[in-house]
């Protein structure tokens, strides 16, 4: 058991930063929009192999960087390219990578406007597409991702098909999300915790109040439970650790989402305030690889099947 | 960064699972856990429980060679303490002797002290019981009234102590009392329970039986000789002292088990295959407690590797209390007859964790201690 990052995982988060210090910087023109992605930085990245940690480290590695990029209020596509696809292909494909739910093929969905590449889960199987960005309709939306919604259905009978990988699409999907929630909640409490401790009401700083420091606090626990559990679920690559951390990680959003705009009053509903650039995604993800209550039923059915001797797992494994 | 155990630490646990396997009496479920540890019953199985323990090297692992322990790991005393807890904790009140009384009488203690207390801790036969709360000096314990004054070589203790766990049945006290008139002027005395002017007054409450103590102290003669430390000294003792159970309680271990049963009673019912909605509830709450665990552990970690002590105990505490909470909300609202007698050990696991956002310090003083001293927000 070690909490810590490793030197060379702490080596590769420290040249991540480097990259990001003089690439993320949010343009002036883009402040005021609901998202703002960097395509000049995911090709950055790209070329100098953060993408393909997973390939050529390890899925923690590549957590590390999901969560890293998480933090910023421009957007990277880092946890599906990055992360997710090499885990359930094990090879390279084109990025950026968009992951999409089958049974809502005619839905506007997250990141198909930058996508490349798209994994479908159809439940059993994965279907790959190669996405033409002639194909896909633009969405406007609060969330702070792309949308798009396909021009026409695309024909999945003619995609390439991944049989039997649909569980381990959805266990990584769950991985990612939780990653990305734990480094945007980060991010958006420490942008807020910076707020609160200059923004003066009532003659002192808002920060100063009891109300707010206990429910600070709060969602500081949150965020930090989340970010151990995704980076254990990486690490252990089981499906019940994956569905722990995305289950942790939804069940907080309606905490996050409530209590970090309160603390921003007025400001925090706008789009020049940044905020919304790391809530707004946690939202978008709130939904993603079956939800909070279908995962719940999914922890339940792993840990307490018919099997009586199955049932012991969690608390043995300690 | 790695989140596994090590084979050594996977052998010990099996280790101490296979002590209780064969310590325990074959109705230790039945008959002594739902009477729960602090229950006269309980703290007397302790002595005999504690001395086998001991025997087997299983009671101060972690103490120095020299007064009987093994020098273990921090690791393997965190696994130790798991697996007591989640087994209804059969050392009863003698977790807080190995825990922390002992270690702070190797601290701070004079020889005489040391002759006299520890070997008795270390073979697990002597019950302390921990004379800190007052009625108006809980979590905020420095307004503590409880009065030692000197007289001779003796000090005249005068006041009283509240929810002093064990005190029926409790050899020695561990007193905070005043010794002067500053705020922090407090002192640590060790009395034994049977010395003149000490009596013991139970009272009936929401949690089981043996917890709910009042002490009363008028005119007790306590050598000068019995305090540990210098006048005034004890605050920062105890400080230490209680950093030996920073993170308090493994909740999520004890809360799973609790899940793990609450699973079973409601299949034994038939009211969980059919139904998505209880199932998701369960599966929800097991990743609560996951995450309670991973802050818990984090702490432990920290001490594993001498990092300077920080807040993060305060955290995962208040992410364990969040757990227990939607835990007992589950037991209410799908088990609701573990409370009028449906089953004796789910009762058990609720009626303890009443007060769990209270002991060892409140829950609100966990947020502020976190709130100023770990995120640097300013003080109201």
């Amino acid at each position: 058991m070690d909490f810590q990052l490793s030197e060379d995982q702490e080596a590769l988060v420290s040249a991540l930063h480097s990259i990001l210090q003089d690439h993320a910087e949010l343009p002036q023109a883009e402040r005021f929009g609901y998202s703002c992605f960097n395509a000049e930085l995911q090709g950055i990245l790209a070329d100098s192999g953060f993408l393909s940690a997973a390939r050529e480290i390890g899925p923690i590695e590549a957590a590390l960087v999901t969560i890293e990029t998480a933090r910023l209020p421009v957007l990277v596509e880092t946890a599906a390219t990055g992360l997710v696809a090499p885990m359930v292909l094990g090879e390279a494909i084109e990025g950026p990578v968009a992951l999409i739910d089958g049974k809502a093929m005619d839905k506007a969905h997250r990141n198909l406007p930058i996508a490349r590449t798209a994994l479908v889960d159809l439940g059993e199987d994965v279907a790959v597409l190669a996405i033409e960005p002639a194909d896909v309709e633009p969405v406007e939306s609060v969330l702070a991702f792309p949308y798009g919604r396909f021009r026409k259905a695309p024909d999945l009978a003619k995609a390439r098909r991944l049989p039997g990988a649909g569980e381990a699409l959805r266990q990584w999907w769950r991985v990612a999300l939780a990653a990305e929630v734990a480094g945007a909640a980060q991010a958006a409490i420490a942008f807020t915790i910076d707020y609160v401790k200059q923004r003066e009401v009532f003659g002192r700083p808002v920060g100063s109040f009891q109300s707010v420091q206990h429910r600070l606090v709060q969602c500081h626990a949150h965020a930090q439970s989340c970010y151990y559990l995704a980076l254990r679920a990486a690490w252990s690559g089981d499906p019940v650790d994956a569905d722990c951390a995305a289950s942790f990680a939804q069940q907080g959003v309606q905490r996050l989402l409530f209590d970090l705009h309160q603390f921003h009053g007025g400001m925090g509903v706008t789009t020049e305030h940044l905020l919304h650039f790391w809530l707004y995604r946690i939202r978008a993800l709130q939904a993603e690889a079956g939800g909070v209550h279908r995962i719940g039923l999914e922890i339940a059915n792993r840990l307490w099947p018919d099997a009586p001797a199955a049932a012991q797992r969690m608390a043995q494994a300690g | 960064m790695e989140f596994g155990w090590a084979p050594e630490q996977v052998q010990y646990r099996e280790r101490v699972k296979a002590a209780l396997d064969d310590l325990l009496p074959a109705d230790w479920d039945e008959t002594y856990v739902p009477e729960s540890y602090a229950s006269d019953l309980q703290v007397q199985f302790s002595r005999e429980f504690c001395a086998k323990l001991a025997e087997r090297g299983l009671l101060v692992p972690h103490w120095p060679k020299e007064y009987g322990g093994n020098e273990s790991p921090d690791w393997e005393h965190f696994i130790l303490g798991e697996e007591m807890k989640a087994a209804g904790e059969p050392r009863g009140p003698q977790y807080m002797n190995v825990n922390w009384i002992g270690p702070t009488l190797l601290k701070y203690g004079t020889e005489a002290q040391k002759a006299q207390h520890v070997q008795g801790i270390a073979s697990g036969t002597v019950i302390w019981c921990q004379g800190f709360s007052e009625p108006n000096a809980g979590t905020d314990l420095a307004a503590l009234r409880t009065r030692a004054e000197r007289d001779g070589d003796h000090y005249i203790v005068n006041g009283s102590k509240i929810w002093t766990s064990y005190a029926r049945t409790a050899d020695w006290c561990f007193l905070l009392a005043r010794t002067g008139p500053t705020r922090k002027d407090i002192s640590i005395l060790l009395i034994p329970m049977d010395t003149p002017g000490i009596s013991v007054t139970s009272f009936p409450g929401m949690i089981k039986d043996g917890h709910l103590n009042e002490v009363f102290f008028t005119d007790v003669r306590v050598p000068v000789a019995n305090r540990v430390g210098e006048e005034g000294e004890a605050w920062t003792i105890v400080t230490h002292a209680l950093s030996y159970e920073r993170v308090g309680v493994p909740r999520y271990h004890t809360g799973l088990q609790a899940l793990e049963l609450a699973v079973e009673q409601l299949k034994e019912e038939g009211r969980w295959h059919d139904d998505p909605i209880v199932r998701s509830r369960a599966g929800s709450i097991a990743a609560k407690f996951e995450g309670a665990r991973m802050l818990t552990y984090l702490v432990v970690d920290q001490r594993v590797k001498k990092l300077p002590s920080n807040t993060d105990a305060n955290l995962s505490r208040v992410a364990s209390l969040e757990a227990v909470i939607e835990m007992l909300n589950f037991l209410a609202e799908f088990l609701p007859d573990c409370l009028s007698g449906g089953n004796a050990l789910l009762e058990d696991y609720y009626r303890i964790n009443i007060p769990a956002g209270i002991t060892g310090g409140t829950n609100e003083i966990q947020l502020d201690l976190v709130a100023q001293r770990g995120l640097g927000l300013p003080r109201g």
